[in-house]
């Protein structure tokens, strides 16, 4: 599986001379700025900085882009942690342990964990695209609707699993969400719920409405403390515990593994990714903790499962487009422009042919994890500073950047206008027990689970034999009924054998 | 102690969201009564209501419809609320600088910031370098009233 003389090759391609390193650095410095900016995509600062490309060859292009994608995939994580903004939708999970960490003075540990999981999960996940390239790609080509359908089915388990003390009231609030996600045009071009509105017909945007519901709403609840941390002592920026905090995150190796591994085959499901996979990790991680009731309370594990699955994530959608030229996501789709300035295609045929070029891409990813982790320890010390501004400065500051960031995403009002009413509906959910994660995650989820529901509705027939075909919607679906009922089962099973032993 | 005594709060929200679900089957429905439309609203919906009913069933028999969760300062929070309310439907008229400035400002002085000097020297130095860097970072121009729009 692997060429070891397109290895050589590669090799020396990145190490005949220093100039393609020469990006490296401003490239992952551009992802941190534009990641830990609500408002500011990964997708968008590749977009920006996509013509510059023009000028380099191939390879520092790829070396630049993957740079900011690395920088980026990181960067989200750091307000989430510190203020409670996912900056992309697939950070979201970071947030829900990252925050109270902050909260409760652990920002120094949870930063740490952060970037420990991000360079371990870049790490892992480019090791595993260099091992199987192929294979990854051929199983992206045997997802349909359906297989996607489970995957995002099983993202909505958390739903379930994020209740709290109030059972019902989180289901309520993820089915609402759910709804929410699906106003809007659907795929057969019927527009529901946008009361004539043509700023509705795209439906409901999903990241101005996380900005409101998770960040908004919390600072209105918090504008009579003075500071987020109230212990002094708390509140100071620690080299040392940021060091602490990127060696906790190596006590979970299990939950960073099996991060990394949803990170890499769900990131390479095209259009769901990231989003998903960050998601999947934590309920998986949440799921067989022998203390589930620990996670959204602070839980470091919580941090571990999200950012490393998101950011192996970013080798999943790399498979996807260096094997078949299909664009995961936004930042893969401005990559795929990239090739296209540079007149590459890639493909079965760009892998065959150029092997020692993908293989450089790969190769140039370790490194960059080293770049991330000397870069990522020198940013953070800066940014964790934010915890010891006064909330009546830090209040309107993050309020205008959930503003402006939303006006960004959206190019219009609507942006602004939704996070105000998501901010409104944020505190009213909080104030009377219903899960926020929850009510958002169906909004994430909503319209990608109706179209992939809607194509296997169109490609069978609505003939449910259909899945029977399918092997690895089966698979998934088998999959998520062990992560469902597995421990449930393996009790019953032990039980009576237990009293048979002592019978 | 923030709590009040009788909150309707709880069951507005919980007639607000089964009547959003309600409003919105409907319209769904009247927009075209086919299963490729309904497939995924229909039972999401009806699981919503559902649940609804049960949560109100079981609030009322443990005595909890009229209480809130969280034990919050609502007399601190919505003026809060009524301000950012105020500054983002404002922002067409007023612009970004000059909207973000009067916000900052006007949100110092009702935490009691005292001096002059902070409450004027962060609104202003805050909102304009916000607002500038936004309108130079996005392709599409941005409302102001005295920064340039593009």
């Amino acid at each position: 599986m692997i060429d070891f003389a397109a290895s050589a090759s590669a090799l020396s391609m990145l190490f005949s001379s220093l100039t393609p390193w020469m990006i490296v650095v401003p490239g992952i410095i551009i992802g941190l700025v534009f990641g830990a900016t609500p408002g500011l995509q990964i997708s968008m600062a590749m977009a920006i900085f996509l013509p510059m490309t023009l000028y380099m060859d191939f390879m520092q292009a790829m070396l630049f882009l993957t740079a900011i994608f690395t920088g980026g995939s990181f960067g989200s994580g750091i307000p989430a942690i510190l203020m409670n903004i996912p900056g992309t939708s697939s950070a979201i999970a970071t947030a829900f342990d990252g925050y109270p960490m902050a909260k409760q003075g652990k920002h120094n540990q949870a930063l740490g964990i952060a970037l420990a999981s991000s360079v371990f999960g870049v790490l892992v996940g480019y090791l595993i695209l260099f091992m199987m390239i192929q294979p990854i790609s051929l199983m992206v080509l045997k997802l349909g609707p359906s297989e996607m359908f489970m995957v995002i089915l099983w993202g909505m388990t958390l739903i379930a699993s994020l209740r709290g003390d109030h059972v019902l009231k989180g289901l309520i609030a993820g089915f609402v969400g759910l709804l929410i996600g699906t106003i809007g045009f659907n795929e057969i071009g019927l527009a529901r719920g946008t009361m004539g509105s043509f700023y509705l017909f795209d439906g409901i945007p999903v990241i101005p409405a996380m900005m409101g519901m998770f960040a908004a709403s919390e600072l209105f609840r918090l504008a009579n403390k003075q500071y987020i941390v109230d212990s002094k002592a708390s509140r100071k920026v620690d080299l040392r515990k940021i060091a602490t905090g990127f060696k906790m995150a190596f006590q979970s190796p299990l939950v960073m593994l099996r991060g990394c591994l949803m990170g890499v085959f769900v990131g390479a499901v095209p259009g769901v990714g990231s989003s998903v996979s960050n998601l999947l990790s934590y309920v998986e991680t949440k799921r067989r903790d022998p203390d589930p009731d620990s996670y959204g309370k602070g839980n470091p594990k919580g941090i571990v499962a999200s950012e490393s699955a998101n950011s192996t994530s970013e080798a999943g959608s790399m498979a996807t487009l260096l094997a078949l030229g299909i664009p995961g996501g936004g930042a893969t789709a401005v990559m795929l422009a990239a090739f296209a300035m540079h007149n590459i295609t890639g493909g079965p045929q760009f892998i065959r042919e150029q092997t020692d070029i993908v293989y450089a891409i790969i190769f140039a990813n370790f490194a960059q994890v080293f770049f991330l982790m000397i870069l990522g320890l020198l940013f953070i010390p800066l940014l964790a500073n934010i915890i010891k501004v006064p909330m009546r400065y830090l209040i309107p500051t993050v309020l205008v950047l959930a503003v402006m960031g939303s006006f960004g995403l959206t190019g219009n009002f609507v942006g602004p206008f939704t996070v105000l009413a998501f901010a409104i509906i944020g505190w009213l959910m909080r104030r009377y027990g219903y899960s926020v994660p929850a009510a958002v995650i169906g909004i994430l989820l909503g319209a990608m689970a109706e179209k992939t529901l809607l194509h296997s509705y169109q490609i069978s027939g609505g003939d449910l034999s259909y899945v029977l075909e399918r092997p690895v919607t089966l698979a998934i679906m088998a999959l998520l009924l062990l992560s469902l009922f597995g421990s449930k089962l393996l009790s019953l099973i032990r039980r009576p054998a237990k009293s048979t032993v002592n019978g | 102690m923030n709590k009040l005594k009788k909150d309707y709060g709880h069951l507005c929200m919980l007639l607000g969201l089964a009547g959003f679900t309600i409003w919105y089957l409907n319209d769904a429905i009247r927009v075209a009564f086919t299963t490729p439309n309904l497939l995924l609203i229909l039972p999401v919906s009806l699981a919503v209501l559902l649940l609804c009913i049960a949560e109100l069933v079981i609030s009322a028999y443990r005595g909890k419809l009229f209480e809130a969760v969280e034990d919050e300062p609502v007399k601190d929070i919505l003026p809060i609320i009524l301000l950012f309310a105020v500054y983002v439907l404002t922002l067409p008229w007023l612009g970004f600088d000059l909207g973000t400035i009067l916000f900052v400002a006007i949100f110092l002085r009702m935490k009691n910031e005292r001096n002059w000097f902070w409450v004027l020297g962060y609104s202003i130095g805050f909102g304009i370098a916000i607002a500038l860097f936004f309108a130079l970072m996005l392709p599409y121009p941005m409302p102001m009233t005295f920064l340039p729009i593009d």
